[in-house]
């Protein structure tokens, strides 16, 4: 038999049976709804997720510290850092290094009157941006130079008045405007014993801008200035030489932190189990993204279980149908093969005629989910609660969310439902003696 | 060799314990263009020899060889092919699809065949025309008479040149007037096409339009003899 013959007998049996057609049909739809409108509003509450992650921070870093590694293990210095940069799942890795407390200062203003002593960073400026800081003030270069400094967003307030001894700071929530500005001249001191005879070498650097504050970037972007690694390195090396510090040949400059941006949020925990492999202690958005995923994927599953279990009922209905369906057929199905119809051919009707109503029912399933998730999110807040509302208003503005992958994946799942729910009848119709059949009265 | 040759067929059931002999070694050989009549009264075992014929029932024992090929020994699927290639079955009840028009239902063996609709709706018009429906064609079986009903059977049974036609009681649902008219068409559409057409029933009047009269008596042959009135014309 050709298929659109096959095709137009299976429509038509169908056809000649409506209501209950209708009927079995109704009992997919109702399934099919329950399964798509629990896992759109299973998405609805992923994406909610989601986006509060994100607005936590950037959820591919991962901050390796340097401190607390005795020497037999691997050290956070420029060979881990090559190795780190060979993992498939990082993309971009920035280690800070800071000299000694009171090893160098920044001078600023009228003679460097105006001295820094607090936090400075050794990092890649180039990748800064890329790792997501973000300037308040000033722009950032083409190209970048070894006197650039960049001001982290309150560091212009930790410059203090060294001609005082009193009431020499001024503290950034006072409202008064720090003594410097980035306009003055600056100019980072390296500093030498105080029975030294040489004089303490300085170099003028350049303040490119100021950072935005954000709590979620390490090293610091609020109380740090960030200088060129390489500069850095140098001047570490000039310090200890002034100093009369010696170094082991074989030692390497160790590094405060290291910052590694995965690829995806989903490689995080693999990268950072790897890292900590070495030894190294770890901080990452890991421990929080992962218990509140997995609760989003709780209700998800609680709520796909509950739509599963409709949809398993209306298989019931389909094999139910198709059973009686034989039943009443049981001649016609006789006829035919008494006619020379194939086996396999009456095999392939019956499939059709399940898994059409398995189709038709998925078709208006989606149909329908598709009209209810519009009213939930339009309608919605009477309905699902306000507490809901804040945490889902806040991040997508809506509750359900039908992705196209979820409308074919509910349209295949519905016709190989009613597909697997024709087997067994479709099995017992061809099975049915030719003989029997047409002995049987009409 | 004759086109049906039927060897040493027994058949027997079961009923609990008693076992209950159909056909008893039963041997005949059909040629092909014969128009035969297996006659006998009901539980004479008839039925069953028809039924094993084409291949609906196996018997217990003996075999049975069209073209010189055992349907006894064929598998379902195998059995579905031969009779799509060389069967045609015209039934008591009519047997037509209720949801179809007379000529669908006339075009039905065709389409199992895998024949395309133009094509196979040009054979089942004609097929129609020859058993004088043409202008019924549209009509779905319950629009139609008992006569008519049967006549539309009887096309769809000729109507893909099976090599074999079976009637199993052709008639026993219609009144005299009709059954001649039916008789007549099934019969001419077996001469003009060459075809074999074996009828079984219960009636005397049936039998006469055979060439040739097996007479069947609890599960044995009786008689096997040219119809002499047919010899007469």
């Amino acid at each position: 038999m050709k298929f659109r013959d096959k095709l137009s007998m299976c429509l038509g049996n169908l056809y000649k049976r409506k209501v209950r057609t209708l009927l079995t049909t109704i009992g997919v739809v109702v399934g099919t709804c329950a399964i798509v409108i629990t896992v759109s509003l299973g998405i609805g509450m992923q994406m909610a997720t989601d986006q509060a992650l994100a607005s936590m921070g950037d959820l591919t870093l991962i901050t390796v510290y340097g401190y607390g590694i005795s020497s037999d293990q691997t050290q956070l210095d420029e060979n881990f850092f090559q190795t780190v940069k060979e993992n498939e799942h990082v993309v971009a890795a920035m280690p800070s290094i800071s000299p000694e407390w009171g090893s160098m200062k920044i001078t600023g203003g009228n003679n460097g009157r105006y001295v820094y002593e607090s936090t400075i960073n050794g990092v890649f400026m180039e990748d800064l941006e890329a790792m997501g800081y973000t300037l308040r003030e000033g722009e950032w270069p083409e190209t970048f130079t070894d006197d650039m400094i960049l001001m982290g967003t309150n560091s212009l307030y930790d410059f203090y008045d060294s001609k005082k001894t009193t009431n020499n700071y001024i503290s950034s929530w006072s409202g008064k405007d720090p003594f410097v500005n980035l306009d003055d001249r600056f100019e980072l001191m390296i500093t030498v014993p105080e029975d030294s005879t040489k004089k303490a070498p300085t170099y003028r650097v350049q303040p490119i801008g100021i950072m935005e504050e954000n709590y979620n970037l390490q090293p610091s972007s609020s109380y740090s200035i960030f200088i060129s690694y390489n500069a850095m390195k140098e001047w570490i090396t000039e310090y200890k030489r002034l100093n009369g510090i010696k170094v082991d040949r074989n030692e390497t400059l160790k590094f405060n932190s290291l910052v590694v941006k995965c690829d995806d949020m989903n490689n995080v925990a693999e990268v950072e189990e790897w890292i900590q492999s070495f030894g190294f202690d770890t901080y990452s958005m890991e421990t929080i993204r992962k218990p509140l995923q997995d609760q989003a994927r709780q209700e998800q599953l609680t709520l796909g279980a509950l739509g599963a279990i409709s949809l398993l009922v209306a298989a019931i209905g389909i094999t139910n149908t198709m059973i009686m369906s034989i039943y009443e057929r049981t001649r016609e199905i006789g006829v035919m093969k008494v006619l020379g119809c194939k086996i396999n051919d009456i095999r392939q009707v019956f499939l059709m005629e399940a898994a059409a109503i398995g189709f038709m029912g998925g078709l208006f399933g989606v149909l329908i989910s598709e009209g209810v998730s519009f009213a939930i999110n339009h309608f919605g807040s009477g309905v699902t609660g306000e507490s809901w509302e804040i945490v889902s208003g806040m991040a997508t503005g809506s509750t359900s969310v039908i992705p196209w992958w979820l409308v074919v994946a509910a349209l295949i799942f519905a016709t190989l439902v009613g597909l697997v729910s024709g087997i067994g009848p479709a099995n017992r119709a061809v099975k049915i003696s030719a003989l029997t059949a047409i002995k049987q009265d009409s | 060799m004759a086109q049906i040759e039927i060897k040493d067929i027994r058949k027997v059931y079961r009923v609990d314990t008693e076992k209950i002999v159909a056909l008893n070694r039963i041997n005949l050989s059909i040629e092909q263009g014969e128009i035969c009549c297996i006659f006998g009264t009901s539980g004479s075992g008839k039925s069953t020899l028809l039924n094993i014929l084409a291949g609906l029932e196996k018997p217990s024992h003996g075999s049975v060889l069209i073209d010189g090929h055992d349907i006894c020994k064929m598998s379902e699927k195998k059995l579905a092919l031969f009779r799509q290639k060389n069967v045609g079955f015209v039934f008591q009840s009519y047997n037509l699809m209720s949801t179809l028009t007379a000529l669908e239902n006339v075009a039905l063996p065709l389409q199992f065949r895998g024949m395309d609709k133009k094509k196979r709706n040009k054979y089942a018009m004609e097929m129609l025309k020859s058993v004088g429906l043409k202008e019924r064609m549209k009509h779905t079986p319950n629009q139609m008479s008992g006569g008519q009903q049967q006549r539309v059977g009887i096309a769809r049974a000729f109507v893909a040149r099976p090599k074999i036609v079976f009637a199993d009681e052709p008639t026993g649902n219609l009144d005299s007037k009709t059954t001649k008219e039916v008789m007549e068409i099934m019969i001419h559409l077996a001469r003009k096409h060459h075809e074999t057409l074996i009828i079984v029933s219960h009636d005397r009047d049936i039998a006469k339009y055979a060439d040739r009269i097996i007479y069947i008596i609890d599960g044995n042959i009786k008689s096997d003899e040219p119809n002499e009135s047919v010899l007469k014309n």
